[in-house]
């Protein structure tokens, strides 16, 4: 009976003895047993290069210098650590169909490491895309590359490098490029990549990074306003440019924008046809509201905008809209004006009535407490309604 | 308009209690208040949830965009009897205008403003004597009239709110915010109105069924309308009255 803790401590040591050293063989096994100079001596070669499945010549030259300055080899990384399953010399042949097959197969390695960004991907309109069979459709070594990849983030905190942020649209640029030529001239763009602004958005400020979701969504459009609203409520941010930070509270108040928020809430995949932010202001080609040329202010271009829906309005049709305005006497003093009048209409005759009913019914109720304690006061004629004959003291005579 | 049931006392059967009642309410009156009540309940139902479209009670209902649609295309609906409603209504009294036959008793007067001052002051017990009325007093007629004006509000902006494009052919844009403001406000107020003055008169101060039945006994003439009963009575029998 009393050796059993001492037995249980033993089995309990032995087990963690059996468990530190499964361990150091794994990670002795994980060890890179190859040094990068050993890959180079082959690799650093300009004119290696192999045959692919379809007959192109795939370059197997890696630069030594390209390697030194990126992120992975500043930090002292192995080749093998990500090209796995290649040890001792020489190694197995690699087959790929082509190019694309190639970094296909070859890009899951960064999981290794980077398995929140990987699994994040997974939900992507890029992985969706080549589940359908779109091959060309981003991984990580598209946008980050292989050999060259950046340092995006800061070390420390995270943060994105102010560096890094025209980088960004210059990236997707490589396949959306018809996307990136109108964001440069937008008011974004052209603040991100002439001014090196830090207030505009990239593209994954609104598409987000590595779970890029599919922005022709119902649901993506009911939750753009929103997405708007994450700078443009920003005081801080839009009192730099004299913006201001109502827009979200005058859209919602209005009818679409009332519409655009309930359903965004309730029923997050429902199809609207009412607009939100961007079927006014433009969605990668937006534009200050005061450009001359394409600017909301110019009322033809704003009349523009809601005959796409309201095929036959009239030019004073697009007045409809408070223009994310409050109603003031100096703006939409109509509005202003009725606004005013059932401020006092309201409570002066809601109220007026208020009192008059009280008073009636307060007196109904003292009279009738007074009736109580008079019981000789009987009633004139039962059977009629209480008002009727009751209290014969206070009733005037009638007929 | 009395229906004079005279008794007819028998030496051998106790005298039975006999009640005059006296028409208030035509059937044609009674079947458009009827209509009013169903279409104006209606549309206030199905448009609350529109005015309080940020309230979780109201997005709870209108969650998706097929109930939206729905609870709009029962608003307009209701909206269309309410007006066929005021429309045979304003055609009706333009017909007896023509005929001269158009009756003045809900028009208001003078009388009417010293009626309700009399009656707060009797309500103040400042006065003994409480105002006596004619056919409609003062608070009927002010609901009459109350309701006039503000179903004009609501149905003038209501169509605003229905035919924007139409409307904006020939008025200005802001016609359209300012409508819908109207029309949200207006509705509120005379829901109100219905609740607080309304139902108070015709529920809690007394029970008057009058709209439904068309009648009122002689008992609630006398005392409700001694004026109009004093009148009709005159009117039946002008020697009795004036002995």
């Amino acid at each position: 009976m009393k050796r059993t803790p001492y037995r249980l401590a033993a089995l309990l040591l032995g087990l963690l003895g059996l468990g530190l050293a499964a361990f150091q063989a794994f990670a002795q096994q994980e060890q890179p047993g190859v040094s990068n100079d050993s890959c180079l001596a082959c690799h650093a070669d300009p004119n290696l290069s192999m045959l692919l499945q379809n007959g192109g010549q795939l370059s197997l030259f890696i630069d030594p210098e390209v390697f030194a300055q990126s992120v992975h080899g500043q930090g002292g990384y192995a080749c093998v650590q990500c090209h796995t399953g290649l040890r001792g010399y020489p190694h197995p042949s690699f087959q790929a169909a082509d190019r694309r097959d190639l970094s296909l197969q070859l890009y899951a390695a960064c999981q290794r490491c980077h398995s929140g960004e990987y699994q994040r991907t997974l939900d992507s309109a890029h992985e969706q895309a080549r589940d359908r069979g779109v091959r060309e459709a981003a991984v990580c070594t598209d946008c980050h590359g292989a050999h060259d990849t950046r340092q995006l983030t800061d070390a420390q905190n995270g943060a994105l490098l102010p560096e890094s942020r025209s980088w960004i649209p210059q990236t997707c640029a490589r396949c959306h490029n018809a996307i990136y030529e109108k964001y440069l001239t937008s008011v974004h763009g052209a603040a991100l990549l002439e001014e090196d602004n830090p207030d505009v958005p990239t593209c994954i400020d609104c598409h987000g990074v590595h779970s890029i979701e599919d922005p022709t969504t119902a649901a993506f459009r009911l939750r753009s306003p929103q997405l708007c609203a994450g700078c443009h409520t920003d005081p801080e941010r839009m009192g730099k440019y004299g913006l201001t930070t109502q827009v979200l509270d005058t859209y919602v108040a209005d009818f679409h924008g009332t519409t655009v928020t309930l359903f965004e809430k309730q029923s997050a995949d429902a199809d609207t046809n009412k607009p939100v932010c961007f079927d006014c202001h433009g969605v990668h080609d937006i534009r200050r509201t005061d450009d001359p040329v394409r600017g909301l202010q110019v009322r033809e271009n704003l009349l523009a905008r809601c005959q796409v829906c309201h095929p036959g309005a009239s030019s004073n049709f697009p007045d409809a809209w408070l223009s994310h305005y409050v109603p003031s006497a100096e703006r939409y003093p109509l509005v202003f004006a009725v606004d005013t009048f059932y401020k006092f209409f309201i409570p002066v005759v809601l109220g007026g009535m208020g009192l008059i009913v009280a008073l009636d019914a307060s007196w109904r109720v003292r009279r009738r407490l007074a009736g109580r304690r008079k019981p000789r006061a009987a009633p004139a004629s039962p059977g009629q309604p209480p008002k009727a004959g009751s209290g014969p003291q206070q009733e005037p005579p009638s007929g | 308009m009395s229906q004079a049931r005279p008794p007819m006392p028998r030496e051998s059967v106790p005298p039975v209690r006999t009640e005059r009642t006296f028409q208030r309410f035509t059937r044609g009156q009674r079947w458009e208040h009827g209509l009013l009540l169903v279409a104006f309940t209606v549309l206030l139902l199905t448009g609350l949830p529109q005015k309080y479209r940020a309230a979780a009670w109201s997005q709870h209902i209108l969650a998706t965009p097929e109930r939206v649609e729905l609870l709009r295309t029962i608003h307009r609906a209701a909206a269309v009897l309410l007006i066929l409603e005021v429309v045979y209504h304003l055609g009706h009294a333009l017909w007896l205008m023509s005929r001269r036959r158009l009756p003045g008793a809900m028009l208001p007067t003078w009388q009417d403003v010293r009626d309700a001052a009399g009656m707060l002051r009797y309500l103040l017990y400042l006065s003994k004597a409480k105002p006596r009325f004619g056919k409609y007093n003062f608070e009927q007629k002010f609901t009459y009239w109350f309701l006039f004006f503000g179903l004009g509000i609501l149905i003038a902006s209501g169509l605003i709110l229905w035919f924007p494009l139409f409307f904006t052919r020939f008025l200005p844009g802001g016609i359209i915010p300012a409508a819908k403001f109207a029309h949200s406000t207006e509705a509120i107020v005379a829901g109100g109105f219905v609740l607080l003055w309304h139902f108070y008169h015709v529920h809690v101060e007394r029970l008057n069924l009058s709209m439904f039945t068309g009648r009122l006994s002689e008992e609630e003439m006398r005392q409700q309308h001694p004026l109009e009963h004093e009148r009709l009575m005159a009117e039946a029998d002008p020697e009795a009255q004036a002995e």
